[in-house]
C-alpha cells in the first residue's frame, strides 16, 4: 500500500517511497523537464553509486531479528540550493535514483513544489490501482475449509 | 610440496569457454530480461541462495552460465563481495509486506482466512503440449473479486499467542547493524539464531530437502505440521540519513514457513505449542517447509547425527559445498601421485615378506 494516500499525509516517507516505487523513465522524464529551472539554483551531485542494503526479518517462533540478505540498490545524494537530497532505489539505475533525490531536495526546498506534488500523488495512484488490482484477484482464491 | 605446470593451459582454457559459450548459443538482453520476466521462481532460487536481491543480475547470471545454477549462485555471490553496504534495512514485520498467498494447514479457521494465492498446487500436473508449437493460449486473466483482500494479513502464530497456545515473544531489540551476520562473522556451534536463520535462508534448496525429506521419513524426532506458508512482497524500509524519515526504497518478493510440533513445556511450565521457523529471499515453499523442519529438530536435546546444527548448517551451504564436489577434479597429480607412492612401497614390502616367509 502507498501510505499517504489514505491518510492524505503527504511527507518526505510518502514521496521518497513513491519515487523509488514508481516507473524509472517516468520519473526521470518528469526530473529532466524540471533541470532548467533547478539547475541555476546550484545543484552538485554528492553521491550516486550501487551498494548493498542488508535486509533483516523477524523470526515469529522465537522472536529474534536475523538477515535475510542484502537488495542491490542505487543511492544519491544531491545538494541544490543549500538543502541535501537523497534517494534509495531497489536495482542499479543510478539515474532513477538520481532524479528521486533532485526531487526529495526541491520538495525540502520548496521549488517547483505544486508540480512535483501532483506528479507523486498521480504515481501513487498508479500504484495504489496495481496493488488494489492485485489484492482483488488474490481476494478470489480464498477458501473455506470444512470438515467432514 | 610440488606444483603441476600446464603447457599450453592459455589457449586451451580459452578454447574451452569459447566452446561451451558456442556450444550454448549467444544470448542477448532480450533473453535476459524474458527470464526476468518469466522464470522468477528461478531467479527467486537463485538469489535466495545467492543471498542478493537482484532480479536483472540474477537472470543475467542465469544466462551466462548456461543455467548452472551453482554457477549462477557463485555469480551472485561474487557480485555482491564487490558492492559497498550502504544501508541496513528496518526488520521486515507483517505490517510491512503485502501478502498474497497464507495457508495453514494445521488450522482452518485462521484470522485473515485461508488464501491459495498464486500457486499450482491445485492443479494437473500435466504438460501443455500445445504450447510448445504457438504461443501459450491458457492464460487467462485471473478473475476480480469486487473488493480486494486484506494487505496485512497477521500470523497465525499471533493468534495462537493470544489465544494462549503459544509462550509469548519478547521483542527483539537488537539494532539492524548488531544482528549477528555471516557474511561478517565466522559460523561457530552452536550459532547464534540469528545465524541459524541466516544460513538457512541463503541455503541451497536441494541440500536443505534431502536433510528436511529425510527427517520426515522418520530419520529424526519430529512430526510437524505447518502451521502457516506466506508468499509476500516485503518492503525494504530505510532511513533518510539526514532527516531520519523511513521510507520504501522498494519491495522484494519474500516468504516464510512454520511448523509446529506437538506440546513442549513452556517457560511459564504450562504445555504450549513449539514452533520451528524459516525464511528467505524469494518464494521458495519447499525449501521452508524442510528448514523450519530442521530447525525445529535441530533443537531436540539428542538430534539425529544428521540433523545436528553443525551438520545441517555445515553440508547445505551452496558456493561452499558445489565448490568443494567441484575441486575435485581439478589436476591432484601430485597428491594421488604421493598415495600411488605409498602403495607401491606397500606392496613391495608385501612382496619382500613373501619371498623371505614373513607374516
Amino acid at each position: 500500500m502507498s501510505r499517504g494516500l489514505e491518510t492524505g499525509a503527504f511527507d518526505q516517507a510518502f514521496w521518497l517511497g513513491v519515487l523509488a516505487r514508481a516507473d524509472a523513465l517516468e520519473v526521470k522524464a518528469f526530473t529532466d523537464g524540471l533541470l532548467p529551472a533547478l539547475e541555476p539554483l546550484g545543484l552538485e551531485v554528492l553521491e550516486n553509486r550501487t551498494g548493498l542494503v542488508m535486509l533483516p526479518s523477524t523470526d515469529t517462533a522465537k522472536g529474534s531479528r536475523f538477515h535475510l540478505g542484502e537488495v542491490l540498490a542505487s543511492e544519491s545524494r544531491v545538494r541544490l540550493a543549500g538543502v541535501e537530497g537523497y534517494a534509495v532505489c531497489l536495482g542499479r539505475d543510478l539515474e532513477h535514483s538520481l532524479a528521486v533525490a533532485i526531487l526529495d531536495a526541491a520538495l525540502q526546498t520548496g521549488l517547483e513544489i505544486e508540480l512535483i506534488q501532483t506528479f507523486v500523488r498521480q504515481q501513487a495512484e498508479k500504484l495504489e490501482a496495481a496493488d488494489q488490482a492485485l489484492l482483488r484477484r488474490v481476494e478470489q482464491t480464498r477458501v473455506e475449509m470444512e470438515t467432514f | 610440496m610440488a606444483y603441476v605446470a600446464t603447457r599450453g593451459g592459455e589457449r586451451a582454457i580459452q578454447s574451452a569457454e569459447a566452446l561451451y559459450r558456442w556450444l550454448n548459443r549467444q544470448y542477448d538482453p532480450g533473453f535476459v530480461r524474458d527470464l526476468e520476466t518469466h522464470l522468477p521462481y528461478l531467479l527467486d532460487r537463485v538469489m535466495g541462495e545467492g543471498s542478493l536481491w537482484a532480479p536483472e543480475l540474477a537472470a543475467l547470471a542465469v544466462a551466462q552460465t548456461g543455467g548452472d545454477l551453482y554457477e549462477a549462485v557463485l555469480l551472485l555471490r561474487a557480485y555482491r563481495s564487490t558492492q559497498p553496504r550502504i544501508a541496513y534495512a528496518e526488520p521486515i514485520d507483517s505490517g510491512s509486506m503485502l501478502t498474497v498467498r497464507r495457508i495453514s494447514a494445521a488450522f482452518k479457521d485462521i484470522p485473515g482466512g485461508q488464501i491459495l494465492g498464486p500457486t499450482l498446487d491445485y492443479s494437473h500436473r500435466v504438460l501443455h503440449l500445445q504450447n510448445s508449437a504457438k504461443p501459450d493460449q491458457s492464460l487467462e486473466s485471473p478473475e476480480n473479486a469486487r473488493s480486494g483482500a486484506l494487505a496485512t494479513i497477521p500470523y497465525v502464530a499471533d493468534w495462537h499467542r493470544q489465544t494462549g497456545l503459544m509462550q509469548p515473544l519478547k521483542p527483539d531489540p537488537t539494532p539492524p547493524a548488531e544482528i549477528p551476520d555471516l557474511t561478517r562473522d565466522p559460523l561457530l556451534f552452536p550459532a547464534p539464531r540469528a545465524q541459524r536463520l541466516q544460513a538457512l535462508a541463503r541455503s541451497d534448496t536441494g541440500g536443505v530437502l534431502a536433510l528436511g525429506y529425510a527427517n520426515m521419513r522418520g530419520y529424526g524426532g519430529i512430526h510437524p505440521t505447518v502451521n502457516e506458508v506466506r508468499l509476500a512482497y516485503a518492503q525494504v524500509q530505510v532511513k533518510h540519513p539526514v532527516t531520519g524519515a523511513v521510507f520504501s526504497a522498494g519491495r522484494v518478493r519474500y516468504s516464510q514457513a512454520e511448523v509446529v510440533t506437538k506440546f513442549k513445556t513452556g517457560a511459564d511450565g504450562k504445555p504450549a505449542l513449539e514452533l520451528g521457523f524459516a525464511a528467505t529471499l524469494g518464494w521458495n515453499e519447499v525449501k521452508l517447509i524442510a528448514a523450519s523442519m530442521l530447525d525445529t529438530a535441530m533443537d531436540l536435546p539428542e538430534p539425529h547425527p544428521a540433523h545436528t546444527e553443525e551438520f545441517v548448517l555445515s553440508h547445505t551451504e551452496p558456493v561452499e559445498s558445489s565448490g568443494f564436489c567441484i575441486h575435485y577434479k581439478l589436476p591432484h597429480y601430485v597428491t594421488f601421485g604421493s598415495d600411488l607412492d605409498a602403495l607401491r612401497k606397500a606392496r613391495a614390502q608385501a612382496e619382500s615378506n613373501e619371498r623371505e616367509g614373513v607374516g
